[in-house]
């Protein structure tokens, strides 16, 4: 296939989202057009059902992928919208999975058309592709830093749908070590993006924060210890309380720049030491945390500094975190190289790896 | 009801009493696991795990809230490591189904931030680990059946 319209199907874990993502692969650089996108988190669907009903509330995934779509496709020939479909099959958690699997093998069976069970992680991956600027300078082998709430991974890319990891957290994904390390402050959860609004003008080095791993020749981080170092830095060690830190102000803006920066610092390092293990000609940044205002400048300079000639793109903060155009762009490349899948056998795979 | 206490102050003591809960863990059996935040529940479960014989090592199932490991030790061939921190209300545990999870044979739940889901864990066989910070280390009790 060289010029279709895919539709996406996301839900592995907390957000619905369905998009239809119109992509012609005859021009040398593929046109990509976002032609319909919905993303609906499931804080929004808890409101929305107000857990009236037990089994709706805890089974969101349900009436909400059935809503999405149906708002998404046409009223009147619905199978008509798209040509193809791709549905995030893993990994996740396996009833969210299980809820976009089975509408993805449902609309194949009735319309006929060819579907992709995508790796949600190869979704991340490929978000950076739908930046049209991206996407004219696209070049490989490719090294994508992959980092979120659930995953942090170095994935080196020698073609499309070709995917080797490198290096990962042993423990907390770095987007969870932001959250928590909020949570300890007493910013409340999840507080990642509290964390970076505070640390915008604050002293990086009034606090030193453990960069663990950064000297280990592996390419794996580890971010739990981060978590016990800022309980002792905020002196409630032994009591273990989990609220109750009085940082204010200028300390707190500082202890935040400090904890930012000791996690930044960790996934700068690893994928620079990554790039020049395996030498590559371009580095991906997707993922939730990817939005990191931080992340995204340090990781520039440290490009521009310590790679010369590497490339470096970044998925729009706008679909950094969960989304269905993502899921789709990964499927449109699997379609472009000739590869769908049986809807027969597909399956949601919880534990799916890249 | 037997009650074990530890004090442990380095990564190695995870292993000694994991090596002693894995030893007394019977198939279906559900492992809570209390501590604050950094207390060290996750590394508990990565030396279990490591126990068990696993393949693959446990990571922080705290967005995924379910991560499933396939282990091999006499009759139990599979630990679940749920995560209820994302859990603000029990009802939010039904899409992990894990009632029917625990009924495949040679299945062990380890299970952090349980105090998030008391109903569910109620009147259920469970062994309690409890992980406490000291200024130098962890002390750690066991509260089994």
């Amino acid at each position: 296939m060289k010029r279709f319209t895919i539709l996406g199907i996301e839900t592995s874990c907390d957000e619905t989202s369905v998009a239809l993502l119109d992509v012609d692969f005859r021009t040398k650089v593929p046109k990509v057009r976002i032609n319909k996108h919905v993303v609906s988190s499931q804080i929004d669907i808890h409101a929305k059902y107000g857990g009236v009903v037990p089994e709706v509330a805890a089974r969101s995934h349900v009436p909400e992928t059935v809503s999405l779509l149906t708002s998404q496709l046409k009223k009147k020939d619905p199978l008509s919208s798209f040509d193809a479909i791709a549905v995030s099959k893993g990994p996740g958690l396996a009833t969210a999975l299980r809820v976009g699997v089975q509408a993805a093998q449902t609309l194949a069976w009735t319309s006929g058309k060819p579907v992709v069970g995508v790796n949600h992680l190869e979704g991340h991956i490929a978000s950076a592709w739908l930046v049209p600027e991206n996407r004219k300078r696209w070049v490989f082998p490719s090294l994508a830093l992959l980092v979120s709430g659930g995953h942090t991974e170095l994935v080196l890319m020698k073609d499309f749908c070709r995917y080797t990891v490198v290096g990962s957290t042993r423990d907390d994904a770095a987007g969870e070590a932001f959250d928590k390390s909020a949570k300890l402050l007493g910013l409340g959860y999840p507080g990642g993006p509290k964390i970076s609004k505070h640390a915008e003008d604050g002293n990086d080095e009034a606090y030193h924060f453990p960069r663990p791993m950064i000297h280990d020749p592996s390419l794996d981080m580890s971010f739990s210890g981060l978590k016990t170092a800022i309980r002792q830095e905020v002196g409630q060690g032994a009591r273990g309380k989990e609220q109750g830190v009085s940082y204010r102000g200028k300390a707190l803006k500082d202890v935040c720049a400090s904890i930012e920066a000791s996690i930044v610092d960790v996934l700068i390092a690893k994928t620079i030491r990554a790039a020049k293990k395996h030498p590559v000609k371009s580095i991906l940044l997707v993922g939730g945390v990817s939005a990191n205002k931080r992340l995204r400048s340090d990781l520039s300079t440290a490009v521009r500094k310590e790679l010369p000639g590497v490339l470096l793109m970044k998925s729009p903060v706008g679909l950094a975190t969960d989304n269905a155009a993502m899921v789709a762009a990964a499927g449109a490349w699997h379609l472009a190289r000739g590869e769908s899948h049986d809807w027969k056998k597909m399956d949601a795979e919880p534990e799916l790896d890249l | 009801m037997s009650v074990n206490v530890w004090n442990i102050s380095s990564v190695e003591g995870w292993s000694r009493i994991a090596k002693h809960i894995a030893s007394k863990l019977r198939d279906g059996d559900v492992l809570a696991i209390e501590g604050p935040l950094g207390a060290g529940k996750t590394t508990f479960v990565q030396a279990l795990a490591q126990e068990l014989g696993a393949s693959r090592t446990p990571k922080s199932p705290t967005f995924s809230m379910l991560r499933t490991y396939a282990v091999n030790q006499k009759s139990i061939k599979r630990l679940l490591h749920v995560d209820a921190y994302r859990i603000e209300n029990e009802i939010d545990l039904l899409p992990l189904d894990l009632d029917e999870e625990l009924h495949i044979p040679g299945t062990i739940l380890a299970m952090e931030w349980p105090e998030r889901v008391p109903k569910w864990l109620a009147n259920r066989r469970i062994c309690r680990l409890t992980i406490e910070m000291r200024k130098y280390g962890r002390k750690v009790s066991c509260l089994g059946s």
